[in-house]
C-alpha cells in the first residue's frame, strides 16, 4: 500500500463511475446492434451443424439434406408415386431427374453411359459437362482429398488402386512434381508427368519412371521415354531424385471414368453392380465446379460468396451451429418445380428445444422428437413415421467366452423379448427384428433368427453346458451414453437374468471412447446401429465378411465370405438375391450379432407443407416441398 | 499501473502456455479421435485424412508446430467444421456469447443492486423479506431448471417470447434473464450486507447530521463503499456467466461459444477445443485484471502497484 496518492489516479477515481456508465451504455448498444433476420419461407431443424458442404468430404445425414439442395448428381432419388402404398410409404428410386437426361447399361452390366442434359447449368451459368464429373470423381479419389466415402467408387475399374496409390513396376503411372503454388490444398495439382514405372523401393519413396512424351494431353505410350528418378517430399531419408508429391496409377488410362464427348460420361465397373445407380444418386458422387475449387482452394471455395453449385438452391449464408440459409437457384435446369424461395436449415441439437420451436411455429419440419413424449404425439396427423433402412443390433465379441459358443449366442437371442422393447421403450411403432437386413427391399427375402422363446433358450444354454446359467461368467453390455440405449440395455439385462440366469452388468461410455473400444473389440456385448448406404441387402451383409472394416466382432466364416463375393459377380438378379439370402441365413444362424429392432423415421411436418412423403431412406428433397400458406 | 499491467501480462502468457500444454496432451490422451465414426473408415483412407492434418507425425512435432501457429494467432483448421478455421468459428461465436453475457450481466447488476439497496435501507420490512427470499431462490435454482420453467411460462402459457433461436432481440431476453438470475440474487445479498455495514459507519452518521437526505446519503456516500464486495465478485461472476452459458446455449439453441465448446470436446475437434480453452483462459484473466483495476479506482485503500 502506498501512502501517497497521485493526483492523476485521484482524478481518474472521480470520473471512474461515469466512465463505467459510458462503457456500459456503449456495450449495451453493441449487444443490441445485431440485426434482425427475416423468417425464411420454410424452416426446418437439420439436427446438427453440418461438417461441410463439400460433397466429396461430407458423410452424415444432416449434410445430405443440405448437399441434396445445393448440388445435383447424374441421377436423383425421387419418389416414384404420388400416393403412398399400404404401409404409408412412397417408394424412392434413382431416376433421371438429375443432370443425366438418360443412361444406358451394357449387356454385361459393367458399362454405364450417361448422357447429360444440355440445359443443366452451374449457378454461374457455365454448362455442366462430362468433364466436370471426371474431374470431381478424380478429386474424390485423390489420396490427398481424404474422402471418407471414396470406397463408393471402388466398383469402378482402377478406382481403388488410384485411391490407395497402389502401383507396381510396369504400370502406367502419373507423378506430381513438387511445384505447387499452394502446398496445402485439397486436390492440389502441380505439374504431372506420366510414364511407365520401372523401379520402386519398398516404401514407395524413391522410384524411377520412364516418362513418355505428351502432346495435347495425349501420351505416346508406345514411343520411347526418358528415364527419370524421383523422391517423395515426405520421404524419411532425403533421396537423390527429383522431388515429387504423389505416385499414382495413370488416371486417364487406368481408371474407368471417361468423358467421350462433352455430354457423354462412360463408366466401366469391375463387376455387375445392380445398385450402382443408387450410388450415383448418393451425394458423395455429386460434381463440384473445377474452376471454383482451383481458384479458392480448400476450404474457401465452400464460402457462400465463392461457391459455385448446380442444385435447386443457392447458399446465402451460414452461421455456425445456428443455420444454413438457402435461396432458390434461378439457373437450376428444373427451377420451375421449386416453390420455396428461402429455406433455413437450423442446427438445433436439443430435441426438446426443436419440438418447442415446432409447436411455437418457428419450425415447419422437425426431424427429431424426444422419445418419452412420442406416445402423446403419435396420433397427431402431423406426426409422420415410416419404416427405415436401419437396424438396431447388438454386436457379440465371438472371441470372448462364453460368446465363442454359437449355442450361447442363439440362447441369448431367444431370451430377449424384442416386442417388449419396441412397445415399452422405443414406442414409435418400430418393428422387432429377427433378421439383419430390414424389410422393404424389393425382391429380397430375409433369413430369420430364432423368435423369443425362453424355454428353448434355456435348452440351448443347457446343450452348451451351462444349465440354468451355471458356470457362466458375468456378461457386460457396452453402450454409448444415452437414455434410450440404457433403457433397452436394462430390458435385455432383466430378460437374460430372468430367462437364462445370467448376471449382466451395464457399462456406458462417451461416444468417442465407445467407438475406440468397439474398434479394438475390447467388449463382450456392444450396442450398434447401421444405416443402409443404398437400397440393397449388400450394404448390410458385406460388413460381416472376415476382417471387414466394420465387422468388429472377430467373427469370420469362409462360406459367408464366398457367398458375398459370389453375389458381387452374379449376373442374374433373382439368383443374386438368393445368394445374399443364403449369406444372411449363415449370419442369423451363427449370430455374431443380435438384431433388436428396425428403426422408424420420425418427422413432424406442419399441415401447410405439401409434397412430404415418407420413404424407407428418409430422404425428403427440399425442392419438392411446397408451402400452401405462411403463418406469420 | 503500467508496471502492474506488464506484470499481469507476463503471468497471463505463462498461464496460457501451461494451459495450452496441459490441454494439448490431455486431449490426445483421451480415447477416440476426430475421425472416429460408427461407420468405420477403411484404414488406408484414414491414413490419408490423418496425413492431411499432420496427425501422422510424432506428437512432439505436432505440439511444436501447432504451438508456433498459435503464437502467430492462427489456431488452425477445425477438424469437424471442415469449411471453417478455428479463428472463424470464434469470430462468429464470440459476439453471440458476449452479447448474451452482457445482457445477463446488465440484468444481474441492475436488479441485484436495486434490490440490495432497497432491502438494506428498509431492512426488516416486507420488501426486504420478499427480495431476499427471491434472491435465495434465484441462487438455489440451477439456471437450466429456471430456463425450463421460463420456457413453460413465457413461451407456452403466456406466449410473449419465441422458444429458442438467434437472430432477433426478443430471442436474447429469456436466456439472458435465466443466465443472470442467480447472479442477481447473489449481488442483491452482497449489496445488502455491504450497505448495512456502511450505513452504521460514523461518516454516514455525519452526513445525516449535516442534514443530507436519505437519497443523497445512500447514492453519494454509502453506495460507493457498499458495492466493493460486489465489484470483487464481478470477476468470479463473469467466469460464472461464461461457463453457465454452456448449458443455456444448448437449451435456447444459441450459436455461441458454449455450444462450440461442448461440441468440440465431444467430437474430439482438437483444434477447436484448444481454441475455446485458450479464449476462456484469456477472457477470465482479462476480466480479473479489470476487476482488480476498478477495485483500486473505487477504494482508495487499494493500490495495485503495491
Amino acid at each position: 500500500m502506498a501512502a501517497e496518492r497521485k493526483p492523476m489516479s485521484h482524478r481518474l477515481r472521480k470520473i471512474f463511475p461515469y466512465l463505467i456508465l459510458v462503457v456500459g451504455v456503449m456495450v449495451m448498444i453493441w449487444a443490441v446492434s445485431f440485426g434482425t433476420l427475416p423468417r425464411a419461407d420454410f424452416a426446418f431443424n437439420n439436427g446438427d451443424e453440418i461438417q461441410t458442404v463439400d460433397p466429396a468430404k461430407a458423410t452424415g445425414v444432416p449434410e445430405g439434406r443440405i448437399i441434396n439442395a445445393l448440388f445435383e448428381g447424374l441421377l436423383r432419388q425421387h419418389p416414384l408415386a404420388v400416393e403412398p402404398d399400404e404401409n404409408n410409404i412412397v417408394p424412392l428410386a434413382p431416376t433421371t431427374r438429375g443432370v443425366a437426361e438418360n443412361y444406358s447399361v451394357s449387356e454385361d452390366g459393367c458399362i454405364y453411359t450417361f448422357h447429360l442434359r444440355p440445359t443443366a447449368r452451374w449457378s454461374n451459368k457455365d454448362p455442366i459437362t462430362a468433364k466436370d464429373f471426371v474431374w470431381s470423381w478424380r478429386r474424390m479419389l485423390h489420396p490427398e482429398t481424404g474422402s471418407q466415402y471414396a470406397y463408393q467408387l471402388y466398383y469402378i475399374v482402377g478406382a481403388e488402386a488410384y485411391n490407395l496409390s497402389q502401383v507396381k513396376v510396369g504400370d502406367p503411372v502419373e507423378v506430381e512434381l513438387a511445384d505447387r503454388k499452394k502446398p496445402q490444398q485439397l486436390f492440389p495439382r502441380g505439374t504431372i508427368v506420366r510414364g511407365i514405372l520401372t523401379e520402386v523401393d519398398e516404401a514407395a519413396e524413391n522410384f524411377s519412371v520412364e516418362v513418355k512424351t505428351e502432346k495435347d494431353g495425349q501420351v505416346d505410350w508406345e514411343g520411347n521415354g526418358r528415364p527419370r528418378h524421383f523422391t517423395k517430399v515426405t520421404a524419411e531419408q532425403p533421396g537423390t531424385g527429383e522431388r515429387c508429391h504423389h505416385l499414382l496409377p495413370d488416371f486417364e488410362s487406368q481408371v474407368g471414368i471417361r468423358a467421350t464427348a462433352g455430354d457423354t460420361l462412360v463408366v466401366t465397373l469391375n463387376n455387375r453392380t445392380p445398385y450402382f445407380t443408387d450410388l450415383v444418386a448418393f451425394y458423395p458422387l455429386y460434381p463440384v465446379h473445377r474452376k471454383c475449387v482451383e481458384k479458392y482452394g480448400n476450404p474457401n471455395w465452400t464460402k457462400p460468396e465463392n461457391i459455385v453449385n448446380n442444385g435447386p438452391f443457392l447458399l446465402d449464408f451460414r452461421r455456425i451451429r445456428d443455420r444454413v440459409r438457402m435461396s432458390k437457384n434461378p439457373a437450376y435446369w428444373n427451377a420451375g418445380i421449386v416453390q420455396l424461395r428461402v429455406v433455413d436449415a437450423l442446427a438445433i441439437k436439443s430435441q426438446t428445444t426443436s419440438l418447442n420451436m415446432y409447436i411455437n411455429g418457428q419450425l415447419d419440419w422437425t426431424t427429431t422428437v424426444p422419445n418419452p413424449i412420442i406416445p402423446d404425439l403419435r396420433d397427431r396427423a402431423d406426426f409422420k413415421t415410416a419404416p427405415m433402412l436401419t437396424t438396431y443390433f447388438y454386436r457379440l465379441n465371438v472371441d470372448r467366452p462364453p460368446l465363442d459358443n454359437r449355442l450361447v449366442r442363439q440362447a441369448l437371442n431367444m431370451a430377449i423379448d424384442k416386442e417388449k422393447i419396441v412397445d415399452k421403450v422405443t414406442k414409435a411403432g418400430q418393428l422387432p427384428a429377427r433378421s439383419f437386413v430390414p424389410p422393404g427391399l424389393p425382391g429380397f427375402q430375409s433369413a430369420l433368427c430364432g423368435a423369443f422363446d425362453p424355454q428353448r433358450a434355456r435348452q440351448l444354454l443347457a446343450e452348451a453346458g451351462f444349465e440354468n446359467g451355471r458356470g457362466l461368467p458375468r456378461i457386460e453390455i457396452l453402450y454409448n451414453t444415452s437414455e434410450g440405449h440404457r433403457d433397452i440395455a436394462q430390458v435385455i439385462q432383466q430378460d437374460w437374468k430372468k430367462n437364462l440366469g445370467i448376471n449382466v452388468i451395464l457399462r456406458n461410455l462417451e461416444w468417442g471412447t465407445f467407438l475406440d473400444t468397439l474398434g479394438e473389440t475390447d467388449y463382450a456385448v456392444a450396442r450398434s446401429g447401421w444405416i443402409g448406404d443404398y437400397a440393397d441387402a449388400n450394404t448390410f451383409l458385406d460388413m460381416f465378411v472376415t476382417h471387414g472394416t466394420n465387422n468388429e466382432t472377430n467373427w469370420g466364416n469362409t462360406d459367408y465370405d464366398h457367398l458375398i463375393a459370389q453375389a458381387g459377380e452374379e449376373k442374374d438378379v433373382e439368383r443374386r438375391l438368393e445368394i445374399l439370402h443364403q449369406a444372411e441365413r449363415i449370419l442369423m444362424d451363427e449370430l455374431p450379432i443380435i438384431p433388436i429392432y428396425f428403426y422408424r423415421s420420425i418427422n413432424m411436418v406442419q399441415d401447410c407443407v405439401e409434397g412430404f412423403s415418407a420413404n424407407i431412406q428418409d430422404v425428403h428433397p427440399l425442392h419438392l416441398l411446397r408451402v400452401t400458406s405462411y403463418e406469420e | 499501473m503500467i508496471r502492474f499491467l506488464v506484470k499481469r501480462l507476463g503471468w497471463m502468457l505463462l498461464t496460457i502456455w501451461v494451459v495450452y500444454t496441459v490441454s494439448f496432451f490431455l486431449m490426445r490422451s483421451v480415447p477416440g479421435g476426430p475421425f472416429a465414426s460408427e461407420k468405420k473408415i477403411p484404414p488406408a483412407i484414414k491414413r490419408n485424412i490423418e496425413a492431411r492434418y499432420k496427425m501422422d507425425r510424432p506428437i512432439y512435432e505436432q505440439y511444436f508446430s501447432h504451438l508456433w501457429s498459435t503464437v502467430c494467432l492462427d489456431l488452425g483448421p477445425s477438424y469437424k467444421l471442415e469449411d471453417y478455421t478455428v479463428n472463424e468459428v470464434i469470430a462468429q461465436g464470440f459476439p453471440v456469447s458476449a452479447s448474451l453475457g452482457i445482457f445477463a450481466m446488465f440484468f444481474a447488476l441492475s436488479v441485484g443492486l436495486t434490490a440490495g439497496v432497497i432491502s438494506a435501507v428498509y431492512r426488516n420490512s416486507s420488501y426486504d423479506l420478499a427480495f431476499m427470499l427471491m434472491a435465495t431462490i434465484g441462487i438455489a435454482i440451477p439456471n437450466f431448471v429456471l430456463a425450463s420453467i421460463a420456457v413453460v411460462l413465457f413461451v407456452f402459457v403466456w406466449p410473449i417470447f419465441p422458444a429458442a433461436g438467434w437472430g432477433q432481440l426478443s430471442q436474447i431476453i429469456l436466456p439472458a434473464i435465466c443466465l443472470g438470475a442467480p447472479f442477481a440474487g447473489y449481488i442483491a445479498r452482497l449489496t445488502r450486507t455491504g450497505m448495512l455495514e456502511v450505513l452504521g459507519m460514523d461518516y454516514i452518521r455525519t452526513a445525516y447530521a449535516k442534514g443530507l437526505g436519505t437519497h443523497q446519503v445512500v447514492v453519494k456516500h454509502a453506495l460507493r463503499g457498499a458495492i466493493l464486495p460486489v465489484v470483487s465478485y464481478l470477476g468470479p461472476a463473469t467466469a460464472g456467466i461464461l461457463s453457465g452459458s454452456l448449458v443455456l446455449e444448448r437449451i435456447f439453441a444459441l450459436p455461441g461459444m458454449g455450444s462450440h465448446f461442448i461440441e468440440a470436446a465431444t467430437q474430439r475437434d482438437y483444434t477447436l477445443a484448444m481454441g475455446m480453452v485458450l479464449i476462456y483462459t484469456v477472457l477470465l484473466f482479462v476480466m480479473n485484471t479489470l476487476v482488480d483495476l476498478s477495485y483500486s479506482m473505487i477504494d482508495p485503500r487499494v493500490d495495485v502497484e503495491g
